[in-house]
């Protein structure tokens, strides 16, 4: 049983699922559903559809070296069945997997960092540009103090 | 005054459908890089005369897979947005299937001796050290913050 993945979306293609398209020079494309079936016929480029694989990656959204990624291989040479080799292979896969979803939920709270600081800051922002549309003539006056007092501590500091 | 209806408008666009029909199917990106090799280019710019194509098959334009009616119309077609557009796109190198494969993970082992490519976390560890690098210069100077909200 062959796995392949996906030319637009990366995922993997069971055998009996999606389309495979063979182009009038013989290459073929194999696709997984419709929906990429209908990306590739409108021409578009995957690494620059936001929902690929390909795209992912190229942007730095997701671990592109990493160790983990050393153990998926197509490999040309067959193997000869054995039965402690597939049961340790087997280990191996789920333990690869969960150092691999660690290391991804690392990765993205590294790539989150600093977020929710600088949503802060543009919030506190965009609330001092439009103060005088949401509160009472008081309010504004109080903020605008503050506003000047953080400023001058700025300058001090 | 009519509102016109926003949502099931693609399945009745007739004009794109006919656009992607297989038998009007276009040259795709990396064929075209291929015809611009240097013993492809000579042999389809100097494509003997076909009554059946626009122009006797004569003012062909390589990048866009497109012939032309006359030289006008082809120096026309070359000043134009859609050909730069085209120029642009053919600067990169195009789609493959190893590069959806590797995007998943996925490479080949022919059985030679390879040498690791990686070894540990190496992304998470390089997007580390940038956030670091990058929290240290905003730590040390609190004052030049406003300046950037300036930008």
């Amino acid at each position: 049983m062959r796995l392949e993945k996906c030319y637009f979306c990366s995922s993997t293609v069971y055998p009996g699922h999606g389309t495979m398209f063979v182009r009038n020079d013989g290459k073929g494309f194999r696709f997984c559903r419709s929906k990429c079936h209908k990306n590739f016929k409108m021409k578009r480029n995957p690494r620059k559809v936001r929902w690929t694989k390909a795209f992912r990656k190229a942007a730095g959204k997701e671990m592109t070296i990493d160790s983990t990624f050393e153990f998926e291989k197509r490999r040309n040479i067959p193997v000869r069945y054995d039965r402690n080799l597939m049961g340790t292979t087997i280990k191996a896969m789920k333990r690869v997997q969960e150092i691999r979803a660690r290391r991804e939920r690392a990765f993205f709270k590294q790539r989150m960092a600093g977020n929710k600081e600088r949503e802060k800051e543009l919030d506190i922002r965009e609330i001092q540009k439009g103060i005088h549309l949401v509160a009472t003539p008081a309010v504004a006056a109080k903020e605008i103090q503050k506003a000047s007092e953080t400023s001058k501590q700025m300058e001090l500091d | 005054m009519v509102r016109i209806r926003r949502k099931r408008m693609h399945c009745n666009n007739k004009e794109l459908h006919h656009r992607y029909k297989t038998k009007r199917r276009t040259k795709d990106l990396d064929q075209i890089q291929e015809d611009l090799q240097p013993g492809n280019r000579e042999r389809l710019l100097a494509l003997p005369v076909d009554e059946d194509l626009p122009g006797l098959g004569q003012h062909y334009c390589l990048e866009c897979a497109k012939h032309h009616i006359d030289e006008a119309a082809l120096a026309r077609h070359r000043h134009g947005r859609e050909h730069k557009r085209r120029l642009r796109d053919l600067k990169a190198p195009a789609y493959t299937q190893k590069e959806a494969e590797a995007a998943a993970g996925l490479t080949t082992d022919s059985g030679r001796p390879t040498t690791r490519s990686a070894t540990g976390p190496l992304s998470l560890l390089l997007l580390k050290q940038k956030n670091d690098v990058a929290a240290q210069q905003s730590q040390p100077a609190p004052a030049p913050a406003p300046a950037m909200d300036v930008e």
